[in-house]
């Protein structure tokens, strides 16, 4: 019994550890630990973001995709003059075809929200 | 900013700063490691780390706790619960730098030392605890200070379960001696966060 309140005792004056005089600046050492990492991981992450968007586009580059659009725009002129007389919906297709400048533009833009958005999730989360 | 915004979260209870804690609000964290930064870095001193190696594994083990905050249940206070960080911690690093070791080693040769039967009134739990060797203080720490189990302790400080059972039960009888004849005084000598 004498021993059980020994320790309770013991742990009683483990507990009651005297509140240290730099306390407050302590604190605000871990809290600007917790900043830095925070802000470094955002920008990790978001510049992961960035170069996944730029590997993906690039691939998207290297796989022909301006031959697949002109014969996607081909055939596309075809169905059209096939089908002019039921619709004139596949017109745009043929327009995204006259110019590769439209595609890199979709892609530069594509590759920025992609980063954009990855670093707003990041941030919600 | 440090130190923006903390009267906000003065006023809340531990538990619901750990629930803003959990959902990335750093401050409301900030406050937890305000209220109970004393309380961690005083039990690691009492393992014998030193004041700036206290303080480094100190703000470790609030930033591990920050990482896993939503493993925290609540079954336990959340001082309790870095505590446990942070002797875990603390011994890691001692492995580490191959120091713990040395300490087990020691131990040995420092039962010859052991001082009994000093009542000077003044004595208080930390001069009590310089007459443990370095593995008696280090394993009534652990369960008395950071609240580890014996199989706990016995697992972070890898010996045997039996080897940390005799530790603590030498150092509680050393401490007993040391700290029977203040009964009361040095109970309430000291106030403290823990």
């Amino acid at each position: 019994m004498a021993e059980l309140d020994f320790e309770r005792r013991l742990e009683r004056l483990f507990a009651d550890a005297p509140e240290l005089a730099d306390a407050g600046p302590f604190a605000d050492r871990v809290e600007r630990r917790l900043d830095a990492g925070w802000t470094a991981r955002r920008w990790l992450i978001g510049a992961a973001g960035v170069i996944g968007g730029v590997i993906g586009a690039s691939q998207l580059m290297v796989s022909n995709l301006f031959q697949r659009v002109e014969t996607a725009g081909d055939s596309a002129r075809l169905l059209t003059s096939s089908f002019n007389h039921m619709t004139t919906g596949a017109d745009w297709v043929a327009t995204v075809s006259n110019g590769g400048t439209v595609v890199w533009a979709a892609a530069g833009l594509a590759v920025i929200m992609m980063g954009f958005v990855l670093t707003r999730v990041i941030g919600e989360i | 900013m440090p130190g923006f915004g903390h009267t906000k979260f003065a006023t809340l209870h531990d538990v619901e700063l750990c629930t803003q804690s959990a959902m990335g609000e750093r401050r409301a964290f900030g406050e937890l490691v305000r209220r109970h930064g004393s309380a961690v870095r005083g039990v690691l001193r009492r393992m014998g780390a030193q004041g700036a190696e206290a303080d480094d594994v100190a703000q470790d083990a609030f930033l591990t706790a920050f990482e896993r905050i939503a493993e925290f249940r609540g079954e336990g206070t959340f001082a309790a619960w870095v505590k446990k960080i942070a002797a875990r911690l603390y011994l890691r690093r001692l492995q580490r730098d191959r120091r713990l070791g040395a300490m087990t080693a020691e131990a040995i040769e420092d039962e010859a030392d052991v001082v009994h039967g000093d009542t000077d009134a003044t004595i208080d739990l930390e001069e009590a605890l310089k007459v443990l060797s370095a593995t008696e203080r280090l394993c009534v720490t652990m369960c008395f200070g950071a609240g580890l189990s014996h199989t706990e302790a016995a697992e972070a400080l890898n010996l045997p379960l039996g080897t940390v059972k005799s530790h603590v039960k030498r150092g509680l009888e050393k401490l007993r001696t040391r700290l029977a004849p203040e009964d009361g005084v040095v109970l309430e000598g000291r106030r403290g966060n823990g």
